[in-house]
């Protein structure tokens, strides 16, 4: 389970005159159960990404408290990203490795032994569906190549809870749909708790128990697609979405 | 996860890693590791050229037919006489002939036997290398005639021609075989210092700044490893190509001695196991060093052509340094031995003089890379997950 309550966080950009505060988070909520895919939406610069890195410690919040499976992450940062799997928007991989190798070395690093990490990597490369991939060095793979190996480095050590930043950013229809299924096989045979960040109406309304609206760094709702609809007063989830971000104007609440 | 076994985990890959970037690591293997060898064999050729002249013991003249006695005195001194070509003077001014040409005056007999001193000229450029390494010893030798001739004068007067001699020179050469030829291998040392730096240079650069370029720094830091033991795998890798390059290159100069075609310099350049292995002992704690620095400088930089163009200054600072001693002539000054790659080339020179080195030689370096490093490292820790995240 991860909780994430009341987050804020602001850059300064530039020095002296130049100097400039950007307020990219400001009062982030967001719980997410086992069991559950729990989307968290919102248009490009709402604070999702920042709001990730600050789970996982890449970025120290100016305030609020994050707890995954009730272990703080100023107690304990990396027992915090050990109970965590992340695919973020950083998904680079080592080009004269191969995929099975770059998947196996983040098992390592996650404390898990070499055969276990093996045998876990052939385990996701199934339920993936890229097992020719496996010993190709990821040099020359095509997007979706490259975001099946990264998820699969990210679930090598079978987090309880995984976390993905818009995971479907490049990928074509097909991809999409095995990543979704995938998706499904976690939440429903494993009860992992997982938070999926995306822009895209579609695979929040697809794949989604429930929805965190974002906008401006700030939380704005959050509730079952069918909740959302209603509370905006919507059968349409994207005017829904509109309204619920921006306001009845679509401006900025 | 305990930190060394995150360490070894992060160190392996790394290596893997870079052995794997064939071309690149080829390229540092030509430029590194045969070029050191390549210039000393150029070295002892160039030598080998000036001993072969010298050992000919030729000399080129025009209008020798005017002064028997000098060709007399020429002949018993053992010395070839050749005639000079035609366009002496052009092929002089192009290096195309390596001799300095002498040229008698036609009325040089009759001056001789009137007492009148005969004016011959010795022409050379100092443009022209070859020609001018053999000046002193054709002047040497014209000295002789004018000294044999000065003599006989004398005698014939009933003075003995030490009348002549005030003083007396005695030489001396205090350099023994080993010293004498550091001044030739002056360059090995410096050789062996950048390909140090070579073999760093890519897995540093693709440790750091690579991996913000590539976007995998983001997921290394999501694992649990905790940011030393990433930063001190990393450098452990980086450090161990240094080391790696350094030590085929000290070791391709074993076999490179054999090529050695001075003969003189092949007896003078002693360059076994031992002198390797002091190379690669004294180089260790620089490659730590160049190590951990090449990290710190690239890990500020968003991409590795960035992280190249900053790393030009570094490895300046580290070449040019050692060369302050070899322009300004003032042999070993006490702050050598404190300036990392200053202290090591200057250690490696006195290896290659067989001179003495103690333990308080090596301490200042070693104890300012050891810190250095220790500093670097730091600085490459703190800042990893702040340049991941921007």
């Amino acid at each position: 389970m991860i909780a994430m309550d009341d987050l804020r966080k602001q850059f300064t950009t530039g020095r002296g005159r130049q100097a400039r505060t950007v307020v990219a988070v400001d009062g982030m909520t967001l719980h997410a159960q086992d069991g559950a895919i729990t989307g968290l939406l919102g248009p490009n610069g709402a604070g999702k990404t920042t709001s990730l890195r600050m789970l996982v410690g890449l970025v120290t919040p100016d305030s609020g408290t994050i707890r995954v499976d009730g272990v703080d992450l100023r107690d304990d940062p990396q027992g915090v990203r050990a109970r965590l799997g992340v695919l973020s928007d950083a998904r680079g991989l080592y080009p004269r490795l191969t995929a099975r190798e770059n998947i196996v070395y983040h098992g390592r690093l996650h404390g898990v032994a070499d055969d276990v990490a093996q045998s876990r990597c052939e385990h996701l490369a199934r339920l993936l569906e890229m097992e020719a991939l496996l010993d190709r060095r990821t040099d020359g793979f095509s997007q979706g190549e490259r975001m099946k190996t990264a998820l699969a480095r990210a679930l090598v050590h079978d987090p309880d809870n995984i976390v993905l930043d818009e995971p479907t950013n490049g990928l074509d229809v097909v991809a999409t749909r095995a990543l979704r299924e995938a998706l499904r096989v976690l939440r429903d045979e494993t009860g992992k708790c997982i938070v999926f960040s995306t822009h895209i109406m579609q695979e929040v309304e697809r794949l989604c128990d429930r929805v965190v609206v974002v906008a401006h760094g700030r939380h704005v709702a959050d509730g079952t697609v069918a909740s959302l609809c209603a509370q905006a007063g919507s059968d349409d989830f994207e005017d829904a979405f509109v309204r619920l971000a921006f306001g009845p104007q679509g401006q900025p609440r | 996860m305990r930190m060394s076994q995150s360490v070894w985990v992060v160190f392996v890959k790394e290596l893997k890693d870079a052995l794997r970037d064939r071309r690149t690591l080829m390229a540092v293997f030509i430029s590194s590791v045969l070029m050191g060898p390549l210039m000393l064999v150029l070295l002892s050729s160039l030598v080998g050229r000036y001993e072969k002249r010298a050992e000919a013991r030729e000399v080129v003249v025009i209008g020798l037919d005017n002064a028997p006695a000098l060709r007399n005195y020429i002949e018993r001194q053992t010395f070839v006489v050749k005639k000079a070509p035609a366009d002496w003077e052009t092929q002089l001014k192009a290096s195309k002939l390596g001799d300095p040409v002498v040229i008698v005056p036609a009325d040089f007999e009759d001056d001789l036997a009137h007492g009148r001193p005969p004016r011959i000229e010795l022409v050379y450029s100092s443009a022209n290398a070859r020609a001018q390494s053999g000046v002193g010893a054709i002047a040497q030798l014209l000295q002789g005639f004018d000294q044999e001739q000065a003599s006989l004068r004398l005698i014939a007067r009933g003075v003995a021609p030490s009348a002549l001699n005030v003083t007396r020179i005695d030489e001396h050469d205090i350099a023994d075989n080993a010293a004498r030829a550091a001044q030739m291998t002056h360059i090995v040392p410096l050789f062996v210092l950048m390909s140090v730096l070579y073999g760093a240079l890519n897995a540093a650069l693709d440790t750091t700044a690579g991996e913000r370029e590539r976007g995998s720094l983001e997921p290394l830091l999501a694992t649990p490893a905790s940011r030393g033991a990433l930063v001190i795998g990393k450098w452990g890798a980086v450090f161990a190509l240094g080391l790696l390059i350094a030590v085929l290159s000290c070791l391709s100069f074993l076999p490179a001695q054999s090529l050695l075609r001075s003969e003189s310099l092949a007896a003078l350049f002693r360059f076994g196991w031992v002198e390797a292995a002091w190379f690669i002992g004294l180089l260790a704690p620089l490659a730590a060093l160049v190590a951990a620095l090449m990290m710190a400088v690239a890990i500020r930089c968003k991409t590795v052509k960035e992280a190249q163009a900053n790393m030009v200054a570094l490895t300046m600072v580290f070449t040019l340094t050692p060369l302050v001693g070899l322009f300004t002539q003032e042999g070993e000054a006490a702050w050598n031995l404190w300036v990392p790659s200053v202290a090591q080339t200057t250690l490696m020179d006195r290896v290659l003089k067989n001179a003495p080195i103690g333990l308080l030689d090596v301490a200042p370096s070693l104890l300012l890379c050891i810190v250095l490093t220790a500093a670097a490292l730091m600085f490459v820790t703190r800042q990893l997950a702040k340049r991941a995240a921007q």
